[in-house]
């Protein structure tokens, strides 16, 4: 471990030289929509999401399937498909307004430069009939417009970083197996020096052993370059592999944002604290519970709180729209109800 | 072979030929080998292994979809060796796919669907084939009845889908139960509701169960008896306990320290696992098929010599060189 750490330390100069650990402020949301028009309707797939990441944290992104986690992501990278209803809200990356921006000074300034995406079964979206290494060294040829040498020699870094043997990348994707091709699109996102990497399921489709070694190269990352990652997962247990922080979302909205330490031990919103009750322990003893009724469709959600129909401590007060409270001592921020008493509203 | 004994497997190998050229041979991709256990009545196993054990062939082949290339079953002491045997196996054992949506064909009512293979098996007459279609939605909960009936599945959420897909397989009253990672495709607050539900009717009913999963986290919720797979071969079996809180093989010593639990913790150390991935099936390595990443190779042992079952416990088996005394 000293030893791969040393080596990690010593090529970390060309491929990590963006990254500084201050902790200052890397990313704040304030405000976020972005609604889909499809022939049934408006889908309300991130409804007003705000939060802010540190630099040098990482933040876990959880729920169930449809809750607006890639939607969220995708919010962030301005990768929209065309029937977008309402796009609106503030992003901002490293002091810059992402908003503001036009669609070309976007992708100039912050997509792949300061902000990458690695997205789901990324894996399989490879060019079959270019070389691995090429592949890898593209967006600094694109956005950099670097000499070729120079980008094929930080390609080799940024491979060796995740664990790809560099004579890997004189092949094609076919010759390499799931688990190298996942590394060579880690790679690829690595390679610009991003201050924040975006991972949709990065780990989903590979065995158990593969998934430990890759989220052991993701934390070596974390920890040697001072990289920020959103990872985004249905897989709790794997997800504080690498979590600071921990977004929980329900139908479209950001429920609870606390630090790992509470939002895994004890999370505050009723659906978190049903979402980490449902997750199986292997060597924990503990019998498991489950959230019982459906999400509710994003087309016509729910006045009030979007929960409540499955909330076992609902109330009166949840027929209307739940407020953002902050509680704990260190700002955990959490929407319900429930917390009107000992915290402090935040807006 | 004593009573209890419901399927019994012997030595099984199943092997895929590949494409040949012209008249040249070009080998075979070796997915099963020599797999031998007993399954008693009433009794839940689950064989545990990464994608590309072996895992879902085994399955495959007790169901008779594959043809063994060695080996025999046994299914209540009767050897399974003619199409007659299989077709009779088959009504007797129910199936439980994974990906629900993909198993429920998207043109008929669950009504329809529940009755199918009742009619396909011509048991019943139509009205004890609607009362049992009734009786077997109620007991996966999908209640009341009337309003799921008429409905198609792409109607239902994923839980609901494969509540239908275990209904399906209930409803000729089998002995066993074959269940390919059935709740892998669904959310975790379902799952749990899914995996209660699949153990409250196997202990209802006494039914023997085969559960597949890559996920050893689950294992815990299901059955009694693990089994650990690895590149075709069984490689270690024992009680659920046993295996968690003291495994023997290397394999399964890294498969669980590959696994996380919900914790904090987790982000501040490394896991210990090897590197590499699981060998090529059509050229396996000599010897062990796990000693090209095993930590505790023996030289001139384990890539020489392919290790038999060693049971240094009682009813702890494991394939392992480290256990030969």
């Amino acid at each position: 471990m000293s030893e791969r750490a040393e080596e990690v330390r010593t090529l970390a100069i060309g491929v990590g030289k963006g990254a500084k650990q201050t902790g200052g402020e890397l990313l704040r949301v304030r405000n976020l929509y972005l609604y889909f028009r499809t022939t049934r309707g408006v889908v309300q797939a991130v409804d007003n999401v705000s939060f802010t990441l540190r630099e040098g944290c990482s933040a876990a992104v959880l729920g169930e399937s449809g809750c607006g986690k890639t939607s969220l992501a995708r919010a962030i990278l301005r990768l929209l498909p065309r029937n977008v209803a309402r796009y609106e809200g503030e992003i901002i990356l490293d002091g810059v307004d992402t908003m503001k921006l036009s669609e070309e000074a976007f992708r100039e300034q912050i997509r792949w430069r300061k902000l990458s995406m690695v997205s789901q079964a990324a894996m399989n979206a490879l060019n079959p009939v270019l070389r691995v290494g090429f592949q890898i060294a593209e967006p600094l040829l694109v956005h950099d417009r670097m000499p070729k040498e120079k980008a094929y020699a930080r390609a080799e870094e940024a491979a060796r970083l995740v664990g790809l043997p560099v004579d890997f990348l004189q092949r094609y994707p076919f010759e390499l197996s799931g688990g190298m091709r996942q590394r060579a699109i880690i790679a690829m996102a690595l390679v610009t020096n991003p201050r924040l990497i975006i991972l949709d399921e990065p780990t989903s489709a590979l065995d158990v052993l593969t998934q430990a070694n890759i989220m052991n190269a993701l934390k070596r990352i974390k920890n040697e370059l001072g990289v920020s990652f959103i990872l985004i997962t249905h897989d709790v247990a794997t997800s504080s592999d690498l979590a600071d922080e921990v977004l929980i979302m329900y139908a479209g909205q950001l429920v609870e944002y606390s630090h790992a330490e509470t939002g895994y031990r004890h999370p505050l919103h009723p659906y978190a604290q049903g979402l980490m009750a449902s997750v199986p322990t292997l060597r924990e003893d503990r019998s498991l519970e489950f959230i019982p009724g459906q999400p509710p469709s994003l087309l016509r959600p729910p006045t009030g709180c979007r929960f409540k129909d499955r909330c076992p401590k609902r109330f009166a007060k949840c027929e209307e729209e739940p407020p953002v409270f902050r509680v704990g001592e260190r700002g955990e921020l959490v929407k319900c109800w429930l917390y009107e008493q000992t915290g402090e509203r935040y807006e | 072979m004593n009573d209890g004994v419901l399927l019994s497997v012997r030595e099984l190998c199943t092997w895929y030929e590949l494409k040949k050229w012209g008249f040249f041979h070009a080998g075979y991709v070796r997915a099963l080998e020599n797999v031998s256990f007993d399954l008693h009545q009433g009794e839940a196993l689950t064989v545990v292994g990464e994608s590309g054990s072996g895992k879902t062939t085994l399955l495959k082949t007790i169901l008779g979809l594959v043809p063994p290339t060695k080996g025999e079953i046994f299914f209540e002491g009767k050897k399974i060796a003619k199409a007659v045997d299989i077709v009779a196996l088959r009504r007797s054992v129910g199936y439980v796919q994974q990906d629900p949506y993909g198993a429920l064909p998207p043109f008929m009512n669950v009504r329809r669907i529940l009755l199918e293979p009742m009619v396909v098996n011509r048991i019943g007459t139509r009205l004890e084939r609607e009362a049992r279609v009734r009786e077997v939605l109620e007991e996966v909960r999908l209640t009341p009845v009337d309003d799921f009936l008429y409905k198609f599945p792409h109607m239902l959420s994923g839980g609901q889908q494969q509540r239908v897909v275990i209904a399906r397989a209930l409803v000729l009253q089998p002995k066993m139960i074959v269940a390919d990672e059935p709740v892998s495709m669904l959310d975790a607050s379902v799952r749990v509701e899914i995996l209660q539900l699949m153990r409250r009717i196997q202990k209802l009913h006494n039914l023997a169960v085969i559960y597949i999963t890559h996920d050893l986290s689950t294992v815990r919720y299901f059955s009694e008896r693990v089994f650990i797979m690895y590149a075709g071969k069984l490689v270690e079996e024992a009680d659920v306990r046993t295996i968690v809180h003291h495994p023997l093989h290397p394999y399964t010593q890294a498969l669980l320290e590959a696994i996380p639990d919900p914790d904090p913790a987790n982000s501040k150390r490394m896991r210990n696992v090897p590197p590499g991935e699981p060998p090529s099936l059509v050229r396996p390595p000599s010897g062990c098929r796990f000693h090209p990443r095993c930590v505790h190779r023996i030289e001139k042992l384990c890539d020489v010599e392919v290790p038999p079952m060693f049971s240094p416990e009682p009813n702890h088996r494991v394939e392992c060189w480290l256990y030969k005394s």
